[in-house]
């Protein structure tokens, strides 16, 4: 039995304790410091559902991306396929995971080669996977993959610097699509667009999740995206998750401070769901030299003598897991 | 009499018998104390009109305009070594990316003190000490150490509170601010529009805010334009141009945001894109886009006109209930795109 076999009761992609920490070279004579890229991350995806990792730049989601696709191997933890352990994958199997596990990057402008025609960026992960398909095939898979993502037969010969950046990123998702992934870890897709172009790829995002079941992992700093898309929402603050639950949950209320400050922060263009709260103070601390106990405590309006020696640990609350101490008497 | 005052300004580049036309006759005006947002997507020219009020269009850009005037002085007329006086110290601009708004070979202090020294003079000592007064106004904690900091060192957060400190160096009377918060995260973004909002209240400046979020725009603008392909589409009090849009490329847009649509599965777009240099319409810019366009709009191009208090460049301006007004040849009327 292969690990590209779902079996029942056990999620598609689960990700345990994962952690992945760099070393920084200080200067001459200086120890070597350690950033902690992520620490610890746990989470589970199951087929066809959405999972949006949301953090100010800096808290590690395009870390975790980049664990996941394997681009990066991570320090320690696990990461599960259908139940199998990555780590132990022969580099065959490896490459399998590799071409199932899928990803758009956020820049539609820098993630793709401007020497090379659509045709012939779409046409290499299939050369280099799917070598039993003749020339002839794979032609027609990109063909097919092209007229999927909404893109015209005949850009089949254009270079990615005639495309607007709208139809750059169907190219990007069309790459990404083309091997039938099971999961796609999608890197801030729409960041780079405009509202209406938005729009137009994220309800591609969503009709070809449904035809094809795939899962998305969906990093995003934009709340409103978010709340569209997701079905649930991780929220890092760090390289540690604070809050995880079902997205609509989480929206309407909100547990963790930072979460709170975050969906505060947000503008809103409906003047009734104003909010008037006390923008959040300071910056996202070093991740170099994290503040003691609750990395939050310093922005945190709750926090009390405990949140500053104390590290919360993730637990269940009205069903939903959140990294604080003082969660009961704040809910 | 506005402060800034800005008649049919026209930005072109190409060659002189088929120009493209960046900017194509905007008007506007912006009072003191006033906050003025403009918004549109990318190619909508919001950024070359504020450029063109700057002095900043180099060419083969031509900049033109009926008239451009701040506080009653012609920019587009006066000397140039006048107008440079005026520019940097009564009108000041902080750009969208402070990474690289910031010399990366100085330190904060000299690049402020710079600013400093060209329209104000005084000595070292003085500037210094007005430079560690501007540094603590924009809120940068432990301003002392953050003088001699070079802008590697500084998050962008920080490095914007210091490409404020610098447009703000003067006294301008009026701020151009183009999408200063768009290269930050969302709870730095709402800290530096309070601080925007707040020195623009304190010293009764001016703010002509550029940016493509709607949401943004809404809270923290009195005025709003809409541009798109250069042209200004609509304009109007910011309670009202959000909740009952007059034309049909701002219902759209409001449309296509995520949250508008809550509850729904799918949401709502315009097709298409910005027509680029090459492929503008005949007509009304947004005619291919629009899903009330009907041959009229394609064949001609619609003037900016009052409608119920409002600036629409739209035959068929919409009613409260979002529908065309005055739209005699209805085949495509709810036609939903």
């Amino acid at each position: 039995m292969s690990f590209l076999d779902s079996k029942p009761g056990v999620p598609l992609l689960e990700s345990d304790d994962l952690v992945r920490h760099y070393e920084v070279n200080r200067g001459l004579g200086k120890p070597n410091a350690t950033v902690k890229a992520l620490d610890g991350v746990s989470f589970t995806l199951e087929s066809k559902k959405t999972l949006a990792v949301v953090g100010e730049s800096g808290c590690g989601k395009s870390t975790l991306g980049r664990q996941l696709t394997l681009i990066e191997k991570p320090s320690a933890g696990q990461l599960k396929i259908n139940g199998d352990a990555v780590g132990d994958l022969s580099d065959k199997d490896a490459k399998m995971f590799r071409r199932t596990v899928q990803m758009i990057f956020q820049n539609p402008y820098g993630s793709l080669n401007p020497r090379k025609k659509v045709g012939q960026i779409l046409g290499e992960p299939v050369l280099l996977n799917m070598d039993h398909l003749g020339r002839k095939e794979r032609e027609e898979r990109v063909r097919d993959t092209m007229a999927k993502v909404g893109l015209r037969p005949e850009f089949y010969n254009r270079y990615p610097h005639m495309f607007s950046g709208g139809q750059r990123q169907r190219i990007s998702i069309a790459r990404a699509l083309i091997l039938e992934p099971k999961v796609i870890v999608a890197d801030e897709p729409v960041s780079a667009l405009d509202v209406s172009v938005q729009a137009q790829v994220l309800n591609l995002m969503m009709d070809l999740q449904e035809e094809m079941n795939v899962a998305y992992v969906f990093i995003s700093h934009d709340l409103s995206v978010v709340r569209h898309i997701a079905d649930d929402v991780m929220v890092m603050y760090l390289g540690r998750v604070a809050e995880k639950g079902p997205t609509e949950e989480i929206f309407a209320k909100p547990l963790h401070p930072y979460t709170r400050a975050l969906l505060a922060s947000a503008p809103k263009i409906d003047p009734t769901h104003r909010v008037k709260s006390e923008p959040l103070t300071g910056e996202l601390p070093s991740p170099i030299n994290p503040p003691s106990g609750c990395a939050f405590h310093k922005r945190c309006p709750f926090a009390t003598e405990e949140c500053a020696k104390v590290r919360p640990e993730l637990r269940m609350f009205e069903g939903r897991e959140v990294a604080c101490h003082r969660v009961e008497e704040i809910a | 009499m506005a402060l800034l005052e800005v008649k049919n300004l026209t930005v072109e580049f190409g060659s002189e018998d088929k120009p493209f036309r960046a900017v194509d006759s905007v008007s506007y005006s912006v009072d003191r104390g006033e906050v003025l947002g403009i918004v549109g997507e990318s190619g909508s020219g919001k950024s070359v009109s504020s450029l063109a009020i700057m002095g900043l269009i180099d060419f083969p850009g031509r900049v033109t305009a009926d008239s451009l005037t701040f506080d009653g002085q012609d920019l587009l007329t006066m000397a140039p070594s006048k107008r440079r006086a005026i520019t940097g110290k009564d009108i000041a601009m902080i750009f969208q990316d402070p990474m690289s708004a910031l010399n990366p070979c100085f330190t904060v202090e000299a690049q402020i003190m710079e600013a400093l020294k060209v329209h104000e003079g005084g000595s070292k000592k003085q500037r210094r000490e007005r430079t560690l007064d501007l540094i603590n106004q924009v809120g940068i904690p432990d301003p002392k150490s953050r003088m001699t900091a070079y802008p590697h060192q500084l998050s962008g957060g920080m490095s914007q509170r210091v490409v404020i400190a610098m447009a703000i160096a003067c006294q301008p009377r009026l701020l151009i601010a183009d999408e200063p918060t768009t290269a930050l995260d969302v709870t730095i973004q709402a800290q530096i529009i309070d601080l925007l909002l707040k020195l623009q209240e304190d010293s009764d400046m001016g703010l002509l805010l550029i940016t493509h979020d709607l949401a943004l725009v809404s809270e923290a603008a009195n005025r709003i334009q809409v541009m798109y392909a250069g042209q200004l589409f609509e304009s109007g009090p910011a309670d009202s141009i959000f909740t009952a849009p007059r034309h049909p490329y701002t219902q759209a847009l409001l449309e296509a945001l995520p949250e508008r649509s809550v509850g729904r599965d799918r949401l709502s777009t315009i097709p298409g894109v910005v027509p680029g240099q090459y492929d503008r319409p005949k007509g009304c810019l947004l005619a291919p886009r629009c899903r009330y366009a009907n041959d009229h709009c394609v064949a001609s191009q619609p003037e900016v006109t009052d409608f119920n208090g409002r600036d629409v460049r739209c035959f068929y301006p919409l009613d409260d209930q979002g529908l065309p007004t005055g739209q005699t040849n209805s085949q495509n009327v709810g036609e939903t795109v």
